[in-house]
């Protein structure tokens, strides 16, 4: 009982909570704006981890460099894919129901091949460094610098996206957008333009979660699918376009995982978060759709 | 003027060579065959629920690696004569007991739900065989290539006649109807739940009992290849290439990719898997149909 109510415990729930939440929150805004539903959100993140590691042992780069670097990359990942695919599938798909399946289908291929490529150039061995890994101890919970830092940048950046969507004039046509489509176009949402914004910013997410991990974990080519599928969780849970939700649903799950894996063992990891995902799935069968559509 | 159409000879054809294979080609090439036949077999099944009704599952690995799982677990206990047949079995409860939830969801949903099905199951194995202390099972005496091969070659057969009759049958025209609009095939008295689990259950039963004869061939039980997801993802591949709408889809798909996978697999595993990937986007953007799509589309331009 000791153990379950420790400080420590709530810590590590909490900085895995925030990493979920921000995954979460990029495929959300993906999702949400254009039913593009991305099998390749992880890997974004594992794009953006392998980036902050090489940058730190190759030049020595701090992974607080990196991760700016990340989003960069990762949101012009988030343009080609958009020019190069998804612009066209969007505009010509006969249904809703079409493009989800399509573009299911192709980001499936384009995370097989980004996991592959990754695994190619880097070798499939997780890699980890050690960066920003002093002590703090603060009421009786140690904590380590790095996983202070992906707690506070992760929940700031949360925030500031919130802020971002309810007050910008951008943020708001991007709420307009995932509440319904054709009623922003008619007064004066500029789609096109939305819809890349979206998919650069949700791709930017993903890339500075890894790159923030980085700091902490293990990164592998691999590393990518258990993100996408937290992240798939954290929108079911939370209902499209409602980002507290999302964010709540995220440290939901980052309690759910690390309280779980105490109280079982922890080869019990994988089955927890596989186990919550199936569940969810389950008990909401109209998965996003069928929730209350709220874009506060 | 109708003429007939060559594809029932050239399937007898197949059978025929086929059956006489063992006694023409060496090991090498029987283990080719082998392989073959499995994806003809686990193609051909995933069509039945994904190809006809529109549920693709990126999940079927799971039909597989049970099967697999029951063959090991029974191995010397059962003769295989009733281990196979059992694996096939197992699988198709598992499909008629999580059927009806499952079969709820819809869409893109059922998609990755069928996959973190896949993976739930692929962990709660490695846990049960990891709480018995055992990383990996070695199976000795196991039947013969040319043996093995005979029982996969029938699994593709039966997958192939499978996914023919119910494609011809009533069960086949309501699963079209639900993939073409589910509430219109409902309204108009398709018993759409029914059918689906039906076809869940038909498409998990081959594909069990091909997982029991991989892992006989094998020699080994590894939960982590048995369960690998690149087998479901192969299959989702091998389908859309070959194209899901015909049984000679997955034939040509698992062929294609068969020749692939033995001029690049034991070399350099990561090409193979970044060619099948390219290969789905390029097949999903320009080719939706398959290369059966484009056969008939040519029989089309010919006729005219």
């Amino acid at each position: 009982m000791d153990t379950l109510l420790s400080g420590q415990l709530l810590f590590s729930a909490l900085v895995i909570g925030s990493v979920y939440a921000l995954t979460g929150l990029g495929l959300n805004l993906v999702y949400g704006t254009m039913r593009l539903l991305n099998i390749a959100h992880g890997d974004l993140a594992m794009l953006g981890a392998y980036l902050a590691f090489w940058l730190f042992s190759l030049g020595q780069v701090s992974p607080l460099v990196a991760a700016p670097l990340a989003v960069i990359g990762a949101a012009g990942l988030g343009a080609l894919a958009y020019f190069g695919l998804f612009q066209r599938q969007i505009e010509r798909a006969p249904a809703v129901e079409k493009l989800e399946a399509n573009s299911l289908l192709l980001f499936l291929g384009l995370s097989v091949i980004v996991q592959n490529v990754a695994s190619l150039a880097f070798t499939a061995s997780p890699r980890a460094v050690t960066y920003l890994d002093s002590i703090y101890r603060i009421g009786g919970v140690s904590m380590t610098a790095n996983r202070l830092v992906i707690l506070g940048v992760s929940t700031l950046i949360c925030i500031a996206t919130a802020l971002f969507l309810r007050y910008s004039v951008y943020g708001l046509a991007i709420k307009a957008l995932i509440q319904n489509r054709s009623a922003a176009s008619v007064v004066g949402v500029n789609v096109g333009r939305i819809q890349l914004a979206s998919m650069m910013i949700g791709f930017g997410l993903a890339g500075l979660a890894g790159a923030l991990l980085s700091m902490a974990e293990q990164i592998s080519p691999f590393m990518g699918f258990p993100f996408t599928i937290a992240a798939f969780v954290v929108i079911i849970m939370g209902g499209l376009g409602n980002l507290l939700g999302g964010v709540l649903a995220g440290f939901l799950l980052g309690f759910v995982e690390i309280y779980g894996v105490v109280l079982t063992s922890s080869n019990a990891r994988s089955i927890i978060l596989y186990g919550v995902f199936v569940g969810v799935l389950l008990l909401r069968p109209q998965g996003l759709l069928g929730g209350r559509r709220i874009a506060r | 003027m109708t003429r007939l159409s060559p594809w029932p000879s050239l399937a007898l054809l197949a059978c025929a060579v086929g059956i006489g294979l063992p006694w023409l080609i060496g090991d090498y090439y029987l283990t080719v065959a082998l392989n073959l036949a499995m994806w003809i077999a686990l193609t051909q099944s995933w069509t039945i629920l994904s190809g006809m009704a529109g549920y693709i599952s990126l999940g079927h690995v799971v039909f597989f690696g049970i099967g697999a799982y029951c063959v090991v677990v029974t191995w010397q206990a059962l003769p295989l004569f009733a281990a196979i047949p059992l694996a096939g079995l197992v699988a198709a409860v598992f499909a008629a007991v999580t059927g009806a939830p499952v079969l709820r969801v819809r869409g893109p949903y059922f998609v990755i739900l069928t996959f973190g099905i896949a993976e739930l199951v692929k962990y709660i194995v490695i846990n049960i065989e990891a709480s018995s202390g055992q990383a990996s099972r070695l199976l000795f005496g196991t039947p013969s290539v040319k043996d093995l091969y005979l029982v996969m070659l029938a699994l593709a057969v039966a997958a192939t006649a499978l996914a023919w009759a119910v494609r011809r049958s009533r069960l086949g025209s309501g699963l079209i109807a639900i993939r073409e609009d589910e509430e219109a095939a409902q309204t108009f008295g398709v018993p759409v739940t029914r059918f689906k689990v039906y076809a869940f259950v038909l498409a998990a039963v081959i594909p069990g009992m091909a997982g029991g004869t991989f892992v006989l061939r094998s020699t080994y039980f590894e939960t982590m290849q048995v369960f690998d997801p690149v087998i479901s993802f192969s299959i989702v591949t091998m389908a859309i290439i070959g194209g899901s709408d015909d049984a000679r889809g997955p034939v040509l798909g698992a062929g294609f990719l068969v020749v692939l996978s033995e001029l690049l697999w034991s070399t350099l595993p990561q090409l193979y898997l970044i060619v099948l990937g390219t290969l789905l986007v390029v097949f999903v953007l320009f080719l939706p149909g398959g290369l059966v799509g484009l056969l008939t589309r040519h029989k089309r331009m010919v006729a005219r």
